[in-house]
């Protein structure tokens, strides 16, 4: 076992040397490069947490947008929905008003139009029932259909009592101005069956009465002795009342099967 | 080619060239030639560092290397590891490098020469103060010595000494006399069996430079750091 000293020492020295190079040339940028690498690495970590925590804010911001957005959504939804629930009804409402108008206005109308039909029907049917009646009397039987009513007016007044011809000529009536007694027809009536008329009135009612002949629609082709009050009166009123109510009854069924 | 000769205990009997005390041996040469290689190649390496993805294939290997050493380093004291990197680190890799190129027919490591080994365990025995003073301050370090108690210090001063001994000795006796087993080998049995020890010897060269590099850490962290701390460790790292 031998030591060189010289040698001792100048290996002493070399390995100093070598380190000096060494960690100039070696570990000295080695390590630099790594801890570059390592800071580059880290920031680069740290910018993905930060991306990443910006990531998650926004989509944090946009999942609540989406939940507003959406809650917004149901809410118009349900609003629209509810509007136009609202305005159906209203719709529908109007409609059903529209409808119940027309028809009150239809109904009006058609009640309106019976009501002038009917009037005519019974202005038309007493006319001429009225005039077939003569006609048919004159024909068969050569009776006058006039005279023959007056005639009847006439026992009509001759069958009343006492009492019922004092109530017929009003005893509240003024003396003064003299009873009136108003014969009211739907036709013209001959001159001599006025006469026989007036005649017969006398005769039945003891008082001076004056006798006025009136031309009437309202008798539809009869006869009517008015006094106050009071009257004597013979008409086809019912028949053409009969009329009436059959055709009324007709036009009702039809519009119930409409 | 035979540099030492069978009868010839280290490079260091090899002597090349003497001028008065000037000498310079086959152990000079062959330390020369391990400082260029290292310094050579870790120039030419590190003349172009990426710090990108983007790594050369030498680059990579010196950082793994690095890596591995500060990575030791770190395991052993809690932190600073990178003042012990450039001592610790050369160490091991001039002994590694002077270790592994002894495959190379006609080399003979530097480190199986007892003047390197010696070089190298002073060069431990004084940094171990140099460490511990730097860290403690000098009465922390001094302190060290009389732990428990003052009876202890001159164990602790004879430890001091053995420890730099047997460093030297450990290192330039494995791979002196496997220098010897092979050469032994080679003229018993000529054919394969001297490759096995040569690949043995590889291993053996490895370990011894890691043995070095981790006892010179230990004694130096324990230097650095109270006893209490590192006393487990050094206990289970010293061989």
């Amino acid at each position: 076992m031998h030591i060189d000293w010289f040698v001792f020492f100048a290996q002493i020295v070399n390995l100093l040397i070598l380190m000096f190079l060494l960690k100039k040339f070696l570990f000295g940028r080695i390590v630099a490069a790594i801890d570059a690498r390592e800071a580059k690495i880290a920031a680069r970590f740290a910018e993905a947490d930060r991306a990443r925590e910006e990531a998650d804010r926004a989509a944090a911001v946009c999942d609540a947008k989406l939940k507003d957005l959406e809650a917004r959504y149901e809410e118009m939804i349900d609003k629209a929905r509810r509007d136009a629930e609202e305005y159906r009804e209203r719709l529908l409402e109007k409609a059903r008003e529209e409808v119940e108008f027309l028809k009150k206005r239809w109904i009006d109308a058609f009640r309106s139009e019976r009501e002038t039909f009917l009037m005519e029907l019974r202005l038309l049917a007493g006319q001429q029932i009225y005039a077939v009646t003569r006609k048919v009397l004159k024909d068969l039987a050569d009776v006058d259909l006039e005279e023959r009513i007056a005639q009847i007016l006439t026992e009509r007044l001759m069958a009343l009592d006492e009492e019922e011809r004092r109530r017929f000529l009003s005893e509240e009536a003024d003396e003064e101005e003299g009873r009136l007694v108003v014969v009211s027809t739907a036709h013209e009536i001959p001159e001599d069956v006025r006469r026989k008329v007036a005649e017969a009135i006398r005769r039945c009612l003891p008082e001076e009465v004056e006798v006025e002949y009136r031309q009437s629609e309202d008798v539809l082709g009869g006869w009517e002795l008015r006094s106050d009050g009071h009257k004597i009166a013979w008409s086809m009123k019912d028949y053409i009342d009969a009329i009436e109510e059959r055709f009324n009854a007709a036009l009702h069924q039809e519009i119930l099967e409409r | 080619m035979e540099v030492v000769a069978i009868h010839q205990i280290s490079p260091d009997q090899v002597i090349l060239f003497t001028w008065g005390f000037v000498t310079v041996n086959a152990t000079l040469v062959y330390t020369w030639l391990i400082m260029a290689f290292l310094v050579a190649g870790s120039y030419l390496v590190t003349g172009q560092l990426s710090t990108d993805r983007q790594v050369s294939r030498w680059q990579n290997v010196l950082e793994v290397i690095v890596s591995g050493i500060r990575s030791e380093i770190g395991d052993m004291v809690k932190e600073g590891a990178d003042s012990y990197l450039v001592f610790i680190g050369t160490v091991f890799l001039f002994i590694l490098a002077s270790n592994l190129f002894t495959f190379i027919p006609g080399y003979v490591a530097p480190t199986s020469s007892l003047t390197t080994t010696a070089a190298l365990a002073i060069m431990v025995f004084f940094a171990v103060p140099l460490y511990g003073i730097t860290k403690q301050g000098i009465l922390g370090y001094l302190k060290e010595y009389f732990q428990p108690n003052f009876i202890f210090f001159p164990f602790h001063v004879m430890g001091e000494f053995s420890r730099t001994l047997a460093l030297a000795v450990r290192l330039f006796g494995n791979l002196m006399s496997h220098e010897k087993v092979v050469a032994i080998l080679l003229a018993v049995t000529p054919l394969l069996f001297p490759v096995v020890m040569q690949v043995l010897g590889l291993l053996i060269g490895l370990i011894q430079a890691y043995i070095f590099a981790i006892l010179a850490m230990v004694y130096i962290a324990s230097a650095t750091q109270s006893h209490e701390e590192t006393g487990h460790e050094t206990n289970r790292n010293h061989k």
